[in-house]
């Protein structure tokens, strides 16, 4: 989601897929070798046509609506928060007549970042799709998992409902830009080989006003949000150990986003960046134009892992610093999905200048286990 | 009727009785005394073939018991002898009648005498009581009609009148000497007291060295 | 010198003296705690393990919903998940297959598969996930998949990545082992697919067992379950882990309770012993005991002495009993299995866990016994006045008294009394009362009868001459019965338990065999390995079956499980064709039925099995709202019928009344009868030629009738062991007393060795007082076992199990036991007579004491 390039898209929904079904990072290779598939691939020179696209799209493997954001309650206490609906194609039991078959998972992610709290509040859901009490629709964004749900209406605006046991929110985001497409007209490559990759669109500086739950507690909270929705079917390149990923609403109403795929030699696999100006111009950056550094890092003390929480990015001429609003934004849910990774609020600095508010995903910290 | 001839007896390496030898006349009645574990009780096992005697020979009627296997050391006591106990030994589950009947049952003889033997030891009518029903002296009346009923040639009785006061004693052994006479049987009586001695035909002295016949002055 | 040191100087003084005794009662008691208390042990464990295995299998749900059928409409599940209170729905599919290689009409044999949407099982089970290979994770989505718990591997011999094939309907599916089911309890054989998977192969497309339901945080479950119950109606169940639990206990309740009465019955006869041994030792030292008195022990010091000496022996004996009853559990788990022979808890490998307080109740139960045991003779040697004990030849003074005949008479009228009172709880606890007071009773009367008879048998035989041995054996035993019968009390005890339960067992067996007979007459029965609630076999397979040569006709069954009620375990419907000229050519019924004429038109009969009277109140003449297919019909109780294989009841009607209510014109199992000069043989082969011949499970009613013999003997094996313990113990105690009263009259064989009995007379004595009395005890032995044996048939057993049966008395083999025990008791009295022919006897004339 955040991770805009097809390649650490498939790649972290592949990782979320199987960490949810308890399985550790090596999964990824069984899902690449399957052999016959009836799911499409991502092709150059396709048009995305909305509002369709805004929908779900069955024939591709792995598709998310990922929201990210910043809110400010009435204290002017900032809380981060991220909210995911993958739809995932098992390719599996296309003959299957049982309303049972799972043929399409829906898998949900909701996570806040509370400063005060001092940690992420994180919760995931896994439910295949059916009986209506989880689906993905067409022709528009709907999507549902028990009560967990998300939907575009035809003015735009997104309703997002999601309450876990201790925390949830329900958040009313209505668009005030544009859709980007990223990549070649919402063709994004992920990695060198020209399958490796996603469709792709963006919504950015999305107003958003509701409600957040903590303790049970209902907030009013208003704040701004980013919107990425992306479908693929192929996958990243095998070299590809995880990524870093950043998506940012910047002050002045430009819009950034900028990842790389990582090798697990440590080097970049592939990377890219695009930056939209107020007026709408957008700027693209190749590979070899974007740079991702650690500034510093922060050890798990619940996974041990390291994260490089604090990174300076380069985008051809322009500096980007990324500060965390809290080290701890980790999430570990080992104990019920399994996935682990580092999804966290930041600051920006463009060259030095307070620049916007963003969200920094690091992924491939975590070392399998080894058994 | 009774031989001893150089009997020997020990017991866990102890001798108890030394090359005794006695004879004994039909239709005496004897009584024998001695000292405590001078060996009276030994004496009368291997007279009644209870026991064995290491070496010599004991003859009852000219037939050496010592000699005989158990059955038939037991079938000619059944036969030939009779005995009272000083603690009685009447089967408490038998009555009267029965226990004195007990010896005519092992011999297959007729029990008819048994009325007749109630009279003689002065129980007539208690046939059909239990034991429990009786004192000690009338206990030790069964067991003298009972060491008698068969008419034995021998009739042992080993301090009959131990558990018995003074003057049941007298009777119990007046009783037993007029009726070992009545039956023509020869008696041996071993006791302690010279009282109960004093009843018999003849008084002999157990000692280590032999039998001796005692004092006349400890004669009645 | 104290008291206490005393005390000690008794106790250990008697015991040295008499070690056999001592030891024969410590062996009884330690030998009837450790039955009872390995039996507990091992029912308990299993039961456990079984109701662990039922919950595991529903993981942490707060609440269940199911049909009243086995199978139900999986729309539920959506409206379930809706609710607002309900935190987690998860749909199960639960289905037992008939697995290729293991065909057998015994369910046993069948594995269990649980159809699971992973996502749902995660929340509540995550023990029923399989651990697929290491990125394989999408086996557990795929439908050709099947994940094994370890028992269920081994049993079946196969590996992860192997193949299994297995029946569905009448075809086969073969499906990958996909991987474990690592968290399976041991020996649970189990195995788990994807809901969606399974219901497509299986043919059971749209239908569930059951929805697990975990409620949100805060739900109050009572309001909630009762609002739902409202809501679903009466179609559906919904039950919370302690109904379930009621559920499973209830399912193998009468057996496990009747299994530990039969335990405590080795302990019973223990008392008995315990009994003997010390009212023994109380004649035996009665001149002690009056010796003491007289030097100035009191009446109570002495009372608390042989209590004490009986709180010595039941604690040794219970402790000895409880640690043998460990090592018999522990290996009988370890070598058999948690069944006992039965097959109430399938699947299920226990482990034995110690429980202190199970182990203090079965203490305290041995220590009780033997201290009943004790306290009348304790109380006996107390009373008595020390200057009439002193005397010789009072001894049988003190039994004389015990033989007041009211205790033992109000026992009897109380056992009359209690076999009229109904079951508590379901149970037949005034039956297991009546039968130990009718024990009680009897035994107490023993020295009457013996008395009595051979006072009878003297007073006839008066007359003749008899020889001194018959005379004394006759003496003594009219004149001391008491002594005589104590050494009997155990063996009469356990021979007329062991009378009864041969009765019974047999007159079950008889009555089951003729059961059969009954229930099937036909030459062959055929059935699908199924799957699920579906009859196999749909119609153009039932006219593929009738249309094979050779066949005079066919009857088809359909049967069904359905629940009435939610603590109890599943009923059995079945639909067939019934005469309903003449329904007892069909159902093996029993006296309560309403003539045919007699009916109404237009109602529809319904015959029940007696558990359904029993268990559901239902009563011939009565209407009942019954549920067949959708709804509910009404139903005629017409009639009643015996059913040995359903214990919870099932019911019968016609096949077209079922065809025509449901709609359902599948069938379960085709009853076949042969023309003549059709061999068995050939129909079989005929059969499996058909395109799906090879899914047919195909029974030869003699196969069926032999192997649910088979089945019923290995079920009462474990009552066979217990009952020849129990006879063993009784023995032992025949030998303990006759030796021990072989001692206390030494002085009785020395005088008779005096006026000349013979050894050999003496041991003929013996051996005819042992067999005369044993000879008597097994007399009225019988008669008490015969009485015991009618409570079992007629209160015990339809208390317990809801049937009836008829009385069959196994002559010839329980003659060849009184033989058996007579020729034994005879020669434990010639044993133990072995000392009274010693030399020692002779000179006991002369020990007074």
């Amino acid at each position: 989601m955040k991770m805009i390039q097809k390649r650490g898209k498939f790649e972290y929904a592949k990782f979320m897929l199987t960490w949810l079904l308890l399985i550790t990072f090596l999964s990824m290779e069984t899902l690449a070798d399957e052999p016959m598939t009836r799911l499409r691939p991502v092709v150059p020179d396709h048009h995305l046509s909305f509002p369709h696209d805004y929908g779900a799209h069955q024939d591709f493997r792995i598709e998310w609506w990922y929201i990210t954001g910043w809110l400010e309650s009435g204290d002017n206490k900032p809380l981060g928060f991220q909210v995911t609906f993958f739809r995932y194609a098992t390719d599996q039991n296309h003959d299957n007549p049982s309303h049972f078959a799972a043929k399409y998972l829906i898998i949900a992610h909701l996570a806040l970042s509370d400063p005060s709290a001092g940690k992420l509040m994180h919760q995931e859901k896994t439910l295949r799709e059916g009986f209506g009490l989880a689906y993905a629709k067409q022709g528009n964004t709907d999507v549902k998992l028990d009560d967990w749900y998300l939907v575009r209406e035809d003015n735009g605006r997104y309703q997002v409902d999601m309450r876990a046991d201790e925390f949830g929110l329900q958040l009313s985001l209505a668009p005030t830009q544009a859709v980007l497409l990223q990549g070649d007209e919402g063709f994004s490559r992920k990695g060198p080989k020209p399958e490796q990759a996603s469709y792709y669109y963006s919504e950015p500086h999305l107003r958003v006003t509701g409600t957040v739950f903590r303790n049970n507690k209902p907030v009013a909270v208003n704040g701004s949000a980013w919107l990425d929705h992306e479908w693929s079917t192929a996958y990243l390149d095998s070299d590809a150990d995880g990524w870093d990923w950043v998506g940012a609403n910047l002050d002045d109403g430009s819009a950034l986003m900028a990842f790389q795929i990582r090798g697990k030699n440590g080097g970049k696999v592939w990377a890219y960046a695009a930056l939209r100006d107020p007026s709408g111009e957008v700027r693209f950056f190749n590979p070899d134009q974007v740079e991702f550094t650690p500034l510093r890092t922060w050890k798990s003390p619940h996974t041990e892992a390291v994260y490089p929480v604090a990174m300076h990015i380069r985008t051809d001429d322009i500096e980007w610093r990324l500060t965390p609003m809290l080290d701890d934004q980790e999430l570990d849910s080992r104990q019920s999905t399994g996935a682990v990774y580092w999804e966290g609020a930041v600051t920006l600095t463009k060259n030095q200048q307070p620049a916007g508010r963003g969200y920094l995903e690091l992924t491939g910290y975590v070392r399998p286990l080894a058994l | 009727m009774l031989e001893l001839i150089n009997v020997n007896k020990a017991y866990a390496g102890r001798q108890v009785l030394a090359n005794l030898s006695h004879m004994l006349r039909s239709g005496e009645y004897v009584a024998i005394m001695g000292e405590s574990g001078v060996g009276k009780s030994t004496l009368l096992n291997l007279i009644a073939g209870l026991d064995a005697p290491d070496s010599g020979d004991i003859r009852v009627n000219g037939v050496a018991i010592s000699q005989l296997n158990d059955d038939a050391a037991t079938r000619l006591r059944r036969e030939q002898f009779g005995f009272v106990f000083q603690a009685f030994h009447v089967l408490p589950h038998l009555t009267v009648h029965q226990n004195i009947a007990l010896p005519l049952l092992l011999n297959d003889r007729s029990t008819d005498r048994v009325e007749q033997m109630l009279a003689n030891v002065g129980l007539q009518g208690r046939g059909e009581h239990f034991p429990r029903e009786l004192s000690g002296g009338e206990l030790q009346r069964v067991a003298i009609a009972r060491a008698l009923i068969h008419r034995p040639a021998l009739v042992l009785a080993d301090e009959p009148t131990g558990n018995l006061d003074p003057d049941t004693a007298h009777d119990i052994l007046q009783l037993m000497r007029s009726e070992i006479k009545a039956n023509g049987a020869t008696g041996i009586l071993v006791t302690h007291s010279h009282v109960a001695a004093g009843t018999a035909d003849i008084v002999l002295n157990l000692t280590k060295n032999g039998l001796f016949q005692a004092q006349p002055e400890h004669r009645r | 010198m104290t008291s206490a040191s005393l005390s000690r100087w008794l106790l250990v003084g008697e015991w040295r003296a008499h070690v056999a005794q001592v030891l024969v009662a410590l062996i009884a008691i330690a030998i009837g705690v450790a039955m009872a208390y390995s039996i507990h042990l091992i029912n308990t464990a299993a039961f456990n393990e079984f109701s662990a295995a039922s919950k595991h299998l529903s993981g942490q749900a707060d609440m269940q919903v199911r049909g009243r059928k086995a199978y139900f409409d999986e729309s539920l599940y959506p409206w379930l998940a809706n609710q607002k209170d309900v935190a987690v729905a998860n749909p199960m599919l639960e289905l037992d297959v008939a697995v290729v290689g293991k065909q057998s009409i015994r369910s046993d044999q069948k594995l269990k598969i649980l159809g699971i949407d992973m996502f749902r099982a995660a929340q509540i089970s995550p023990d029923l996930l399989g651990l697929p290979a290491q990125g394989k994770t999408l086996d557990r989505l795929a439908s050709d998949t099947i994940f094994l718990s370890p028992a269920a591997m081994e049993w079946l011999q196969v590996q992860q990545d192997d193949e299994l094939q297995v029946y569905a309907g009448l075809h086969t599916l073969t499906l990958r082992v996909a991987g474990g089911l690592v968290r399976a309890r041991a020996g649970q054989r189990l195995a788990v697919m994807d809901i969606g998977a399974m219901q497509w192969r299986f043919e059971q497309l749209g239908l569930l067992s059951r929805i697990e339901l975990k409620l949100q945080p805060g739900v109050n479950h009572h309001a909630f379950k009762a609002r739902l119950a409202e809501e679903l109606g009466s179609s559906y169940w919904v039950t919370e882990a302690a109904d379930q639990e009621l559920r499973v206990e209830n399912m193998s309740r009468a057996y496990r309770i009747n299994l530990n009465m039969l335990a405590l019955v080795a302990l019973f006869t223990g008392a008995f012993l315990v009994f003997s041994a010390q009212a023994l030792s109380v004649i035996r030292r009665r001149q002690q005991f009056a010796l003491l008195r007289v030097l100035g022990v009191t009446r109570v010091q002495l009372l608390r002495q042989m209590i004490t000496e009986g709180i010595f022996l039941g604690a040794l004996g219970s402790l000895l009993g409880l640690s043998l009853g460990y090592l018999i559990a522990v290996m009988a788990i370890q070598f058999l299995d948690g069944n006992l022979g039965s097959s109430f808890f399938p699947g299920v490998k226990p482990g034995i866990f110690f429980d202190p307080i199970a182990a203090m109740l079965f203490f305290g139960i041995g220590l009780c016994v033997t201290l009943i045991g004790s306290i009348v003779p304790a109380m006996e040697a107390a009373r008595t006045r020390p200057a009439l004990a002193l005397r010789a030849g009072s001894e049988h003074a003190v039994i004389e008294k015990l033989a007041s005949p009211w205790p033992a008479l109000i026992c009897l009228g109380g056992a009359l009394l209690f076999t009229q009172l109904p079951p508590i709880l379901e149970l037949p606890v005034f039956g297991y009362l009546a039968i130990m007071l009718l024990l009680i009773g009897g035994i107490a009367l023993m020295p009457r009868f013996t008395a009595g008879f051979f006072s009878f048998l003297t007073a006839r035989l008066h007359r003749y001459q008899i020889g001194a041995v018959s005379a004394l054996v006759l003496a003594r035993l009219t004149n001391a019965p008491s002594q005589a019968a104590m050494a009997l009390g155990g063996i009469l005890a356990s021979f007329s338990l062991m009378v009864a339960m041969a009765i019974m067992v047999m007159s079950f067996r008889v009555s089951i065999d003729h059961w059969l007979g009954q229930v099937l007459p036909a030459d062959l029965y055929v059935r699908v390995a199924t799957t699920g609630d579906q009859g196999g076999f749909q119609v153009t397979q039932q006219q593929d079956i009738a249309g094979l040569a050779g066949i005079e006709r066919v009857d088809l069954f359909r049967t069904q499980q359905l629940i009435l009620d939610a603590s109890r375990p599943e009923i059995t419907l079945f639909a067939r064709p019934i005469d309903g000229n003449d329904p007892r050519n069909t159902l093996p019924l029993t006296d309560d039925v309403i003539a045919s004429g007699s009916l109404p038109e237009g109602v529809m009969p319904m015959w029940v099995s007696e558990a359904m009277v029993d268990l559901y109140g239902y009563r011939v003449g009565e209407r009942v709202q019954f549920p067949v297919g959708a709804s509910f019909h009404e139903f005629v109780v017409v009639g009643i019928w015996r059913d040995y294989g359903r214990q919870f009841g099932a019911v019968q009607i016609q096949l077209a009344d079922y065809q025509r209510l449901s709609g359902d014109l599948s069938i379960n199992t085709a009853a076949i009868w042969l023309r003549h000069g059709m061999t068995v043989d050939t129909a079989i082969e005929d059969m499996r030629r058909l395109d799906f011949g090879s899914a047919l499970e195909i029974s030869r009613s003699s196969d069926m009738r032999a192997l649910s013999l088979k089945i019923f003997d290995r079920s009462f094996a474990v009552t066979y062991v217990l009952e020849t313990v129990a006879v063993i113990i009784g023995l032992l105690g025949v030998g303990a007393s006759f030796s021990a009263q072989t001692l206390a009259r030494a002085k009785e064989f020395g005088m008779l060795r005096h006026v000349g009995m013979t050894r050999r007379q003496i041991l003929a004595m013996l051996a005819a007082e042992g067999g005369l009395l044993t000879a008597l005890g097994t007399t009225l032995g019988f008669v008490l076992g015969w009485s015991i044996s009618l409570i079992l048939i007629f209160i015990v057993n339809p208390q317990s199990f809801h049937w009836t049966m008829q009385l069959y008395v196994p002559w010839s083999w329980l003659l060849a036991v009184a033989l058996l025990m007579l020729i034994s008791a005879a020669l434990t009295a010639l044993m133990a007579g072995r000392q009274a022919v010693s030399g020692q006897v002779i000179r006991a004339v002369k020990e007074d004491w």
